[in-house]
């Protein structure tokens, strides 16, 4: 079942044309993530999405309802994590969800919500003193204390040491659980592909691409890298890389000193011959690797790698 | 309802736990008023008096009738014994005494001398010595002459209301005003400071109802300068003896114009402000100028002539009669000058407010991150 649905989105800032016609759909209960370079549009268009930012064309369709005439609505459906955690400093966690949970016709309670991202102890604690996963978590907190159909987090893990971005990750998948759907933009590929159900890739105000994580992975290409180093030094280096050419699942080699690299669209199959190589020769092997490809590559090949701001 | 009820705690909370508002809204008036009051109403406690020495070298029946005669002029404090001419030159030198007055030398003498300290040539004390001779020696002259004075004045001091205007009454009127001014003036740095911080966007994200967000934000800002003006008037009244008589119908007409009328002028500096520093920046400025140009620790009237103009366009100025005209001659809400002052402070308010909504509109600061 769709819950939003995203139509040829245009919006310019004077020259900037920082979204140029995006559109994608997003299912009920899904984790859908928007990732791209800074200042591919992910920003803008949660901002049109949110209703915060009219945008210049295209439609925007939030549970069969759109902003001209269901503003009031939409808002009640919806719950948003900006970048920017803002709240009020001068008030306590407890306060700022009290507050909050009065602007909503339905809530959940403060208590629940201070359970489920962690903050019961730190309820009385002034905000200003809060350190920043836990500023992060109350965010997402008030995010969540209208129980939200849609919530939309934009990078909630910016600038968090490891254990605060897992515990933001638990929160995510918590909500996942409770059937909510969540929109998600993110710096960290791991991120991406450790929560998302599926990617959307922007670059440059457009989609560049739209598929589950494994999927895009798949897609990049069909060739595994393979490292291979000699402990014989260069010249066996040399030999096997000559072997592995001759391959016929080999399709590109490349040697640095006794480092062999190659391309391979079997890796069983090459692995197998290249060994079989290397025992004839009775040469040794100091290290081996199968370079997995990750949505990292998956995001360079399609952003390219050049600088840019 | 729930909303406003939770708007204004939020909002009062935030107020009593921010130090800036109790420095600026509390401690800062009361010790700005401690300090007008101590300096400058010490001596209007007492009556007028003034320390005179009488020179009589040379003791003869002109001098000793008119040596009695001043003896009987209450305000003249005479030094008990009378000294020479050096001596009293000396005297006033020092500062001793306000003026010493040399008695005629013979019986035929018709001239007094009356000796003063440079310094003090223009001051009132001298003034009134000068005057209350000069009143004297025309007083000896025609009854010299053998006439009987035809006119004479009387002084008689009034004012709309039962009491004089003391410099107490005055004073803390005038700071009651500035008070409520200057936390309008500066009080909406929570806006820009919000803005600043995206916590205006991320309020227009929810449901919230903006318009109850401002009104609940008025209504802690009434009651914090309801405060102000008890604090201040009970100051005033206990510790410096100043005397109010309340009109309140039109203290509440004139002091809820007059407070939302300079949140609205504080709310059209945030509209073109982007940071806390710009925006408390212009605030000093105008709050500043407004201060020593309204009225609030000395009357307009002793300002020069060409400075007066501005001083009739000023709000403050306005907030300030109004407040006077309410709280120490309990001027009731028929009054002419009290609904001019409305009439100034609404179109301030006015113009402020619109100006304000229209940049923040069209400028769309709003939605700056």
């Amino acid at each position: 079942m769709t819950i939003l649905e995203v139509k040829d989105l245009h919006k310019s800032f004077g020259e900037v044309h920082a979204v140029q016609g995006i559109s994608f759909t997003v299912k009920k209960g899904e984790i859908f993530t928007i990732i791209g370079p800074n200042g591919a549009g992910k920003t803008t268009t949660l901002e049109m999405i949110e209703g915060l930012v009219p945008p210049d064309q295209g439609e925007i369709i939030v549970d069969e309802l759109n902003w001209k005439d269901h503003a009031e609505q939409i808002k009640m459906k919806i719950g948003v994590q900006p970048q920017s955690s803002a709240m009020f400093d001068l008030l306590s966690p407890e306060e700022n969800l009290n507050l909050f949970a009065s602007f909503y016709d339905k809530s959940r309670s403060t208590e629940e919500i201070l359970e489920m991202v962690s903050l019961t102890e730190h309820r009385n604690k002034h905000v200003k003193k809060l350190s920043g996963g836990q500023r992060q978590r109350l965010a997402i907190g008030l995010a969540m204390i209208s129980d939200p159909e849609i919530i939309f987090l934009d990078e909630p893990t910016t600038g968090l040491d490891p254990q605060a971005r897992r515990n933001i990750w638990d929160i995510v998948l918590k909500l996942k659980e409770l059937g909510k759907t969540t929109i998600l933009t993110t710096h960290y590929m791991e991120e991406a592909e450790q929560l998302s159900d599926r990617v959307c890739v922007v670059d440059q105000g457009k989609v560049v691409t739209l598929d589950s994580p494994a999927a895009l992975i798949d897609k990049l290409t069909e060739e595994r890298e393979i490292r291979l180093s000699f402990l014989d030094g260069e010249e066996a280096a040399m030999e096997g890389e000559q072997f592995a050419s001759n391959l016929n699942t080999v399709t590109k080699t490349e040697r640095d000193g006794a480092a062999v690299k190659l391309w391979t669209i079997k890796p069983e199959d090459t692995l197998y011959d290249l060994f079989g190589f290397t025992k004839e020769k009775a040469y040794q092997v100091e290290q081996v690797s199968i370079h997995e490809m990750s949505l990292e590559d998956v995001f360079i090949a399609y952003t390219g790698k050049e600088w840019r701001d | 309802m729930n909303q406003f009820k939770q708007m204004f705690l939020a909002q009062l909370k935030i107020t009593l736990r921010e130090k800036q508002a109790w420095f600026w809204g509390i401690f800062f008036p009361v010790i700005l008023m401690v300090i007008f009051m101590v300096i400058f109403s010490g001596s209007s406690e007492e009556d007028f008096k003034a320390e005179v020495a009488i020179v009589n070298e040379n003791p003869n029946a002109t001098s000793e009738m008119m040596l009695s005669q001043l003896e009987a002029i209450p305000v003249l404090e005479m030094e008990e014994e009378s000294v020479s001419r050096e001596e009293a030159e000396e005297l006033v030198k020092e500062q001793e005494i306000s003026a010493a007055i040399v008695l005629p030398e013979s019986e035929e003498a018709t001239d007094i001398l009356l000796i003063v300290n440079k310094e003090d040539e223009q001051g009132t004390t001298t003034q009134a010595v000068s005057g209350i001779l000069n009143n004297f020696v025309q007083q000896t002259n025609l009854y010299a002459a053998g006439a009987t004075p035809v006119y004479s004045l009387d002084f008689e001091s009034i004012s709309a209301g039962s009491d004089d205007l003391d410099y107490q009454d005055f004073l803390l009127t005038g700071m009651i005003a500035l008070a409520i001014a200057q936390g309008g003036l500066f009080g909406m740095v929570d806006l820009v400071e919000m803005r600043r911080k995206g916590l205006l966007k991320r309020l227009r994200m929810t449901p919230a109802k903006m318009g109850i967000f401002g009104f609940s934000d008025m209504v802690m800002r009434v009651i914090f300068s309801v405060v102000q003006i008890l604090l201040l008037s009970l100051i005033g009244v206990f510790v410096f003896g100043a005397n109010l008589h309340i009109n309140f119908l039109s203290l509440t007409i004139i002091f809820l114009i007059g407070a939302l009328s300079f949140n609205a002028l504080g709310y059209f500096f945030s509209s073109f402000s982007k940071t806390t520093e710009a925006y408390m920046g212009m605030a000093n400025i105008v709050s500043f100028v407004m201060m020593f140009l309204s009225g609030v620790f000395f009357p307009i009237e002793q300002m020069p002539d060409w400075l007066q103009p501005i001083s009739q366009v000023l709000p403050l100025t306005y907030f300030v009669e109004g407040l006077r005209d309410s709280m120490v001659y309990a001027t009731g809400i028929v009054s002419g000058p009290l609904w001019i002052g409305v009439g100034v402070l609404v179109a301030w308010g006015a113009v402020s407010y619109l100006l304000g909504s229209w940049l923040y509109k069209t400028k769309s600061i709003v939605s700056t991150r």
